[in-house]
């Protein structure tokens, strides 16, 4: 089996999820506390895509939120091989900030894999996203989830689909 | 001009007790050369030449050791919190590590509180909006609340006044039944004038019945439980009918009575006959009513699968204020000296449109009244079998052929005598019964050929009875003769229904029909 170690960036607007989002990825549980980030928080976790036939260690950089990056922040995207996008679907100004960021990323470092998730999917009563607008969103990043860092509702699968845009772009430039 | 040399060996043994720097030497492929300072502070553990640091410090990953490089704030797999300084060197690069949990824990106080305070702002701005929609809902709904409080207002009043309206319209013929039966009954008036307070008395119970009648059409309109029953008939015969029925009331008042088909109407049309009988009683009725001089004409002509029926009137007119008003229930227009509960021309417009048709009116005050009636009707090449005229004669014997029996059920021991006394007048045995209970039980016992039920009585009920009487095997005619207002499915537990106060001489006739 091959393996592969892959950096990717956690980004989007203040209180979306982020930190919850790699917590519960990472070791299956949820925190309700919201705790700030600053600068940015390492953590791995390692998955094997037997289709693809990878063990993919995946070191994931949890960085502080902000609605647009500086050099502080773009300093930590040096080298990361895709992005997850997050913002919360109860808000949805935060989806402003990852379309921000994710035009700044892409005009200082290229086209790289991604996804967005819309977080927060637990709390229906507040969730100010349409469905038509999910739809385009998802067909302007690379896919887009419904996630709740609560249930862990499609954080699994949001990772899973960047690990294998990942591969398959790592694939692609051998 | 450079600092004082013991100024800067201040500084620099404050900035390393503060910070613990330590110090890797790595090559280009991430391996150790060398190190210097204490790591036991920053988790970093298999510090060997040779070892690919990127196993134990995992955010080296991916970034290029050629470039001078400054991260701020990373907090490590191990938890601890560095600032972390990349220092190219030949082939080579430096690796330093400072303590930053210090400044860390600062500015996450601040940062935090900056975003809380954000959140806080987006929250009020979330409330604010949800306020303003509850306002705006409140205000919608305290509109609607306004709108409905209007509605009953309106509705109450007309009930008053339909009620007050009703009252009349009751008392007027009661006052004639009571006042001309005691006249009857009185020992010295002459057999003459009897036979005229006997006519008197019957015209006006026939007035209080199509009050009733009236009432109840509009109550089952409401339920929606009118259905339509459709089926072929001459037109021409209706008007006939209606020309009996009508010419004798306008001669009375000096009108001319005109009807008048088009040849263009076919000979036998498809529609409910009943219900359009009712609705152009009621129009001609009216006309007739508010007519004082001149002519009522009824015509009907036919194009593409519709009829159209004009009644045309020289009466007073209708003022463009009450033509909105006389279709709505209650509602008579302001000419409010004519008798009537009000209901007519409602129910009309109702049966209509439930035909799927169209009534309108056409009004000048002063110079008559049109209305106009449009339905579906399909031209029939069917022939009419029989005659379905509404004033079509009955049949006249009423005479029981054979040995029947009948039994009666009802706990109105005067329906029962009158009922007695007709059916034992052509002929028929007779049982009576009071309550439900006694009479399956005679039923059942005595096997009559008919039985005749009313249905608000003590026990079970009518329709439970019949029902009853089924199951237990009783199968000859169960005639339903009762006040109640009984749906289709009700209606379905009888041979046929018959409404208080039927016409005795077509019960005797369908009961003589039913049972030979």
């Amino acid at each position: 089996m091959t393996r592969l170690t892959s950096k990717v960036c956690i980004v989007g607007d203040f209180a979306v999820g982020k930190t919850s989002v790699v917590e519960r990825f990472v070791s299956n549980h949820f925190s309700g506390k919201y705790l700030s980030t600053v600068g940015v928080k390492i953590d791995t976790k390692e998955i094997e895509q037997g289709a693809a036939g990878v063990s993919h260690k995946l070191v994931i950089w949890d960085v502080a939120g902000s609605d647009s990056f500086g050099d502080r922040e773009f300093a930590y995207l040096r080298g990361a091989s895709g992005y997850i996008f997050v913002a919360d679907g109860t808000r949805a100004l935060t989806i402003g900030a990852v379309e921000t960021i994710q035009s700044q990323i892409a005009e200082k470092f290229g086209a790289a894999p991604s996804v967005l998730l819309l977080n927060k999917r637990d709390l229906v009563a507040e969730w100010e996203v349409t469905d038509e607008r999910f739809e385009a969103l998802s067909a302007s990043f690379n896919g887009a989830f419904k996630t709740s860092a609560k249930t862990g509702d499609d954080v699994e699968d949001a990772f899973a689909r960047l690990a294998q845009l990942i591969v398959e772009n790592e694939l692609r430039g051998k | 001009m450079a600092l004082p040399a013991p100024v800067v060996s201040y500084l620099q043994s404050s900035f390393l007790e503060e910070t613990r720097p330590f110090c890797l030497l790595l090559d280009a492929n991430y391996r150790v050369v060398d190190s210097w300072g204490d790591n036991s502070w920053c988790g970093l553990t298999g510090i060997e030449p040779g070892a690919d640091m990127r196993e134990s410090a995992p955010f080296l990953v991916g970034l290029p050791l050629t470039e001078t490089q400054r991260f701020e704030f990373i907090e490590t797999v191990g938890r601890a919190i560095v600032h972390a300084h990349l220092v190219p060197e030949g082939d080579n690069c430096y690796v330093v590590l400072l303590d930053a949990r210090v400044a860390h824990a600062a500015q996450q106080t601040t940062q935090h509180s900056v975003n809380e305070h954000r959140l806080m702002h987006v929250r009020q701005r979330k409330f604010i909006a949800r306020q303003r929609e509850l306002i705006s809902e409140l205000i919608e709904t305290r509109s609607e609340l306004e709108h409905h409080r209007r509605d009953a207002e309106r509705s109450s009043a007309e009930k008053s006044r339909f009620i007050a309206s009703m009252s009349h319209e009751f008392r007027t013929p009661l006052a004639s039944i009571i006042n001309y039966a005691e006249l009857a009954a009185a020992g010295d008036t002459s057999a003459n004038d009897v036979q005229k307070c006997i006519e008197t008395i019957s015209r006006s119970a026939q007035h209080l019945t199509s009050l009733v009648e009236a009432l109840l059409d509009d109550a089952t309109l409401d339920a929606g439980q009118v259905e339509l029953v459709e089926h072929d008939f001459d037109l021409r015969k209706v008007f006939d009918d209606l020309a009996a029925m009508m010419a004798p009331l306008a001669a009375e008042k000096g009108l001319s009575f005109v009807t008048l088909v088009d040849p263009d109407v076919p000979k036998v049309i498809h529609a409910d006959e009943v219900r359009l009988r009712q609705v152009l009683i009621n129009v001609l009725g009216n006309a007739v009513k508010f007519t004082l001089e001149g002519s009522v004409k009824i015509t009907a002509t036919y194009a593409v699968d519709r009829l159209r029926i004009k009644v045309a009137d020289t009466g007073p007119g209708i003022s463009p204020e009450d033509q909105e008003r006389v279709f709505r229930a209650f509602e008579r227009g302001s000419t409010r000296e004519k008798a009537g509960a009000g209901l007519g021309l409602t129910i009309s417009l109702r049966l209509v449109q439930l035909m799927r048709g169209e009534v309108s009116l056409e009004s000048v005050q002063g110079q008559g009244c049109e209305v106009i009636i449009v339905i579906p009707a399909a031209a029939s090449a069917a022939p009419i079998g029989h005659d379905t005229g509404m004033f079509a004669a009955l049949g006249s014997d009423t005479m029981a052929q054979k040995p029947l029996s009948v039994l009666i059920c009802d706990d109105d021991a005067d329906m029962v005598a009158l009922v007695e006394h007709y059916l034992h007048r052509s002929g028929y045995g007779l049982i009576t019964s009071s309550d439900t209970t006694e009479a399956i039980e005679k039923t059942l016992n005595y096997a009559p050929d008919l039985v005749l039920m009313d249905c608000n009585i003590p026990g079970i009920g009518g329709v439970a009875a019949a029902l009853q009487l089924r199951e237990r095997g009783y199968a000859k005619p169960i005639v339903a003769l009762t006040a109640s207002n009984l749906d289709a499915e009700e209606q379905g537990a009888f041979t046929r229904f018959f409404r208080k106060p039927a016409p005795m001489q077509e019960l005797l006739a369908e009961i003589k029909r039913l049972t030979h």
